[in-house]
């Protein structure tokens, strides 16, 4: 019995915590999320019980001698039927809680934040949408939100599918190439949630995250305004030679920085690239250094993505790490 | 008449089964793609050394040394054909039937076959019209890019080559040697029908 | 006598303000120009006599390609330019055969030929400060001596680098040049500029897009910036490509702005002010007066290519000052020239059909096709009181794509297929009746008509079609009363003018160019469905020309 109770304490000392935190569907911080987390454990509970009662009635089974007699066929017929009519029964539950949930998971809300979501390998470019077209503006592989107010993604794809999942706040949902598919959810705190490709997309799948920030309102508006702007001009010489660096070289043939001469949409639109916390789609924390060496070889960080490595002196990559650091 | 092989003893027999089956096995080697070539390499393929007119010329001696890559290998044709449509180079080539600037499909080269043609058109650009892409590209992309070009209007079938597309298909696909049949006929011009 | 009939026939009495500085010996007065009704008080040539014209010149010019703007007739000699890279000849009217009196090569840049795909083509001479003044693809403006042919002075105004060509002639406005850009197709910001017609130097430039100050607008809200995402208005497209309509009466200056850049309209929601309109600017400044907007938010790369026709007649029982706007849409815009209220939208044969194109979705039949409903210049004749309209009927499968803005390479983001609409001819003429607004005739052909059309006093209508056929029908009726073979497809403009022996000439340029003549070339390969923005699949049954070359003739009664 004490090797039972120790047994059952280290279980709960080593499950437990896997529930809590970062990137978990069984910590939900949204309404969907909570929706869907009530029916993870609602079937956990139920198959537990099943699978005991099931591994019981084995046990006892197994343990009893056999033969009794003739009145065997006739309990027979009833366990068999008892046990088809409990499984038919708890499918049925089962079926229907499942049905009730995901439809209050995929309801629509009135007057959400429209974001256009679209997936490429290997990273997500995301469009805030607005009635005035001077409001509408493209960032990359972070998503902020106002908590308490539904959020509508549309998701497409560029390429292959992809698939969206911040789990902490709603399911996976696909972006398919060609088709426009809605998610909507709601965040109820503030937090940071990481969210990643939930659909193998190619070789760099596992390495295609987004990041989902759920601020107050007011914060909400203050990230916007800052994103509405054109980019931040270079403050020193470094800086200066850093965006003539990026203007001459390839750089600028895939990249988007408004205020500058690079529009090319090939690659993420790096207007505001310091305000974000990661670079290379949740791969590497948003530092300057980081970001040089993104830059100097980004085919040995992230082998097979679509960057090139640009050939740069170390006084060109100085400086151009220089000035993306300081476009917040 | 029993066969030789079927009166061998069992040891031989499981000797002959492995040996099949280890040599069946290394068709499942994928074919090789390179992420990533050393920057000396990069910067060495670069060095073409087309002739005066700017038309054909000596490959980089890297080039010739690895075995001129970028021809056949099916990730660098798809990764071609990717920056063939991200550098609007369907704008004025369509997709090989050509508007403001000449097509490929029909296989006819302006400046020549060879590949080194093909690559200094691309990186220089050329007069009347085609813009160089040398501050635009890295060499390897623009090595990519030549390779897939090269491929719209191929005279012989290329297995490696991209086949139907995903976006609009409007013309033969590149794996199945779309300018030897533009030779089959003789009709002038051609119409759709064909 | 015919001399003082050519002097009814000039454009405006204001034409005499331009010759304010009369070089030579060279008379002012003989200057014979297109008019921008084109329409023509000449009637030598007539209903009862067209069917006996022959070529009484044919001067072949030995370059291919765009051959479209109209000839002028300067005293007794004849002036027109070749295609890219140009030639400007001056032909001497006086000599049997019209020998070559001088030509002119100016020196040109050949990256502009990788630009000049799909607009409408139509560099012609026009006079003006005494000099013959004339754009070029690459984007300069020459003016030369009439006599001569020695250079007075030469500027570049359009930046090739940019995608930015000039394809129209420039309008004369009293002592300005009027020049606007094409491009939208390459990303470039549309524009029209003033240059002094004595020296060249620039006077003033708006843009089509952006801030209240490049645009020429005062007392507004930016609606060129505003109702764009970020910046992207700065390649919004917009371009000017169609010629410049000068208003003396009202003292104004007229103008279409081409549709945004670029084609795939996701990446630029909002209602993409100000291209796919029609401005009206003061010619002094360039001040915006008004701006009717035709196409907010254009989805169908629908241009707005060709001339305007301004007329003062009854409306509704008034009479107004109307300016008439045969659109890309396919329907014929009548605006009140004073306010730019939209007065009448009429579909001229049949209506647009549409469906909004969406990036990486293929959705089909949109009609008309980018390259848009009207092939050429339409034609105003006075007493028919009809608008004759040169119509391609065309529809096109679009794919909306990811377009990356990269400057000097196409800004488009679509793979088009162009087609026929189904069970109708690809092309028409049509004789638009402005009073009871129905079309009053119609004549089927089996291509696109690219050409534009000429209207004369003597009844008739003048027009060519893409095989080359000139023809001449009767203004009232549309029957054919005369045609002609030329040498190579038709798309510039025909021309009517009376000789120094007073006789009535038509004259007309064969030489296909525009977005047609690029899909009959013979370095495009027609299996892709998609060359040429689609147009290769769509005239792909086009025969090929005799003669390539750009050839002028001028026919008379024999």
């Amino acid at each position: 019995m004490a090797l039972l109770r120790r047994a059952i304490a280290l279980s709960v000392c080593f499950t437990c915590p896997g529930c809590a935190g970062w990137q978990s569907a069984l910590d939900p911080h949204g309404q969907q999320a909570r929706g869907l987390e009530g029916l993870i454990w609602t079937f956990i509970w139920v198959a537990a019980a099943v699978w005991i009662s099931v591994m019981a009635v084995l046990a006892i089974a197994l343990s009893r001698k056999s033969g009794r007699g003739a009145g065997n066929e006739r309990r027979m017929r009833v366990t068999v039927g008892g046990a088809v009519a409990g499984t038919a029964a708890i499918v049925l539950a089962l079926t229907i809680i499942s049905f009730l949930s995901t439809r209050l998971v995929s309801s629509e809300a009135s007057h959400p934040l429209e974001i256009r979501v679209r997936g490429y390998q290997w990273w997500w470019e995301v469009t805030y949408l607005d009635a005035r077209a001077e409001r509408v503006f493209t960032t990359a592989n972070e998503i902020h939100i106002p908590v308490n107010r539904p959020v509508r993604l549309q998701l497409s794809a560029a390429d292959v599918i992809h698939s969206f999942w911040a789990p902490n706040l709603a399911g996976k949902q696909d972006l398919i190439p060609g088709r426009e598919n809605t998610l909507t959810f709601s965040a109820q705190q503030p937090g940071t949630y990481r969210a990643q490709c939930a659909e193998f997309c190619g070789v760099q799948h596992a390495h295609m995250a987004l990041l989902v920030v759920a601020e107050t309102p007011d914060a909400f508006e203050h990230w916007r305004q800052s994103q509405l702007s054109p980019a931040a001009s270079p403050t020193d010489p470094e800086q200066a030679e850093g965006r003539k660096v990026f203007t001459s070289k390839p750089c600028a043939s895939c990249h988007t920085i408004q205020g500058t001469s690079a529009s090319a949409s090939i690659g993420p639109d790096l207007t505001h690239l310091a305000s974000r916390s990661y670079i290379a789609a949740g791969l590497l924390q948003n530092t300057r250094g980081s970001l040089a060496a993104w830059i100097a070889d980004p085919q040995t960080i992230k082998p097979g993505n679509n960057m090139p490595n640009v050939p740069l002196t170390a006084n060109e990559l100085r400086a151009v790490s220089a000035y993306l650091a300081a476009l917040k | 008449m029993t066969t030789k092989l079927s009166s061998a003893p069992l040891a031989v027999k499981s000797l002959l089964m492995c040996m099949l089956l280890m040599s069946s096995l290394c068709g499942c080697e994928r074919e090789k793609r390179q992420y990533r070539t050393d920057p000396p390499v990069a910067a060495a393929l670069d060095e073409v050394a087309p002739m005066p007119n700017g038309i054909a010329g000596a490959p980089p001696d890297a080039y010739v040394a690895a075995g001129e890559p970028y021809k056949s290998n099916a990730y660098d044709l798809s990764q071609g054909k990717q920056l063939y449509s991200e550098f609007n180079c369907s704008g004025c080539h369509a997709e090989g039937g050509g508007a403001s600037g000449p097509a490929f499909l029909n296989g006819w080269w302006r400046y020549g076959p060879q590949a080194v043609s093909v690559f200094v058109s691309i990186r220089d650009g050329r007069p009347r019209g085609m813009p160089a892409f040398r501050s635009r590209l890295t060499t390897e992309q623009i090595w990519q890019l030549a390779g897939y070009v090269q491929t719209i209007g191929a005279y012989s079938a290329k297995t490696s080559a991209p086949g139907r597309n995903d976006a609009m298909q409007s013309r033969p696909s590149e794996n199945r040697s779309p300018a030897k049949s533009s030779y089959a006929s003789d009709q002038w011009p051609y119409s759709a029908a064909q | 006598m015919q001399r003082s009939r050519a002097l009814d026939w000039l454009i405006t009495p204001g034409i005499w303000l331009i010759f304010s500085a009369p070089t030579g010996a060279h008379d002012p007065a003989s200057s014979q120009e297109i008019s921008p009704t084109r329409y023509s008080e000449l009637t030598q040539i007539n209903r009862d006599n067209v069917s006996r014209l022959k070529p009484v010149v044919s001067f072949r010019t030995g370059t291919r390609g765009a051959q479209g703007g109209a000839p002028l007739v300067v005293g007794s000699t004849l002036y027109f330019l070749t295609s890219f890279p140009h030639i400007l000849f001056a032909l001497d009217l006086n000599r049997p055969g019209a020998p070559v009196r001088w030509q002119f090569t100016p020196e040109h840049d050949p990256l502009a030929a990788g630009l000049a795909c799909c607009n409408r083509v139509e560099h012609g001479p026009v006079s003006g400060a005494g000099h013959i003044n004339f754009t070029t693809l690459d984007g300069r403006v020459i003016a030369v001596d009439p006599d001569t042919g020695q250079v007075a002075w030469n500027v570049r105004v359009a930046d090739i680098h940019n995608g930015e060509t000039l394809v129209s002639p420039p309008t004369v406005a009293g002592n300005e040049l009027l020049v606007g850009n094409a491009g939208d197709d390459f990303g470039a910001r549309g524009w029209i500029a003033a240059l002094d017609a004595h020296t060249g130097r620039q006077i003033w430039r708006h843009y089509s897009t952006g801030p209240d100050q490049d645009v020429g607008v005062t007392g507004g809200q930016d609606r060129g910036s505003k109702t764009w995402p970020g910046e992207s208005w700065l390649h919004g497209g917009g371009s000017v490509a169609a010629p410049i309509l000068l208003d003396p009466e009202l003292g104004l200056l007229l103008h279409s702005t081409g549709p945004p850049a670029p084609w795939n309209p996701e990446p630029r929601p909002g209602d993409n002010a100000w291209t796919s309109g029609i401005f009206a600017r003061e010619p002094q400044t360039g001040a915006v007066r008004w701006f009717t907007a035709l196409h907010p938010h254009n989805s169908y790369a629908w241009a707005a290519g060709t001339a305007d026709i301004s007329v003062d007649r009854p409306w509704n029982g008034n009479n107004r000052q109307l300016l008439l706007h045969a659109d890309s849409d396919g329907r014929i815009y009548v605006l009140d020239r004073a306010s730019g209220e939209l007065l009448a939208a009429d579909a001229l044969l049949s209506k647009s059909t549409v469906s909004t194109p969406k990036t990486d979705l293929q959705v089909r039949n949109i009609c008309p096709a980018w390259v848009g409903a009207i092939g050429g210049n339409p034609a105003l004749a006075g007493p028919t009181g009809l608008l004759y309209v040169p119509m391609s009927r065309l529809c096109m499968d679009i794919e909306a794509r990811n377009a990356s803005y990269l400057q000097g390479t196409p800004y488009i983001g679509a793979n088009v297929r162009v087609h026929g609409a189904p069970g109708q001819p690809r092309g028409a003429v049509v004789a638009w009746d402005l009073e009871r607004r129905v079309a009053a005739w119609k004549i089927d052909e089996r291509f696109p008509v690219a050409s534009d059309v000429l209207a004369t006093s003597g009844g008739l209508v003048f027009y060519g079609t893409l095989d080359g056929v000139v023809k001449a029908v009767d203004a009232t009726s549309g029957k054919v009363l005369w045609h002609w073979q030329t040498n190579a497809g038709i798309s510039g403009q025909p021309m009517t003018f009376a000789g120094p022996d007073g006789r009535q000439y038509i004259a007309v340029i064969a030489g296909l160019g525009g977005p047609y003549g690029v899909a009959s070339e013979y370095w495009i390969d027609r299996r892709d469905a998609t060359a040429v923005r689609g147009l290769a699949q769509s005239v792909a049954d086009l025969p090929a020309p005799r003669d390539p070359s750009g050839t002028l003739y001028v026919f008379d009664i024999e």
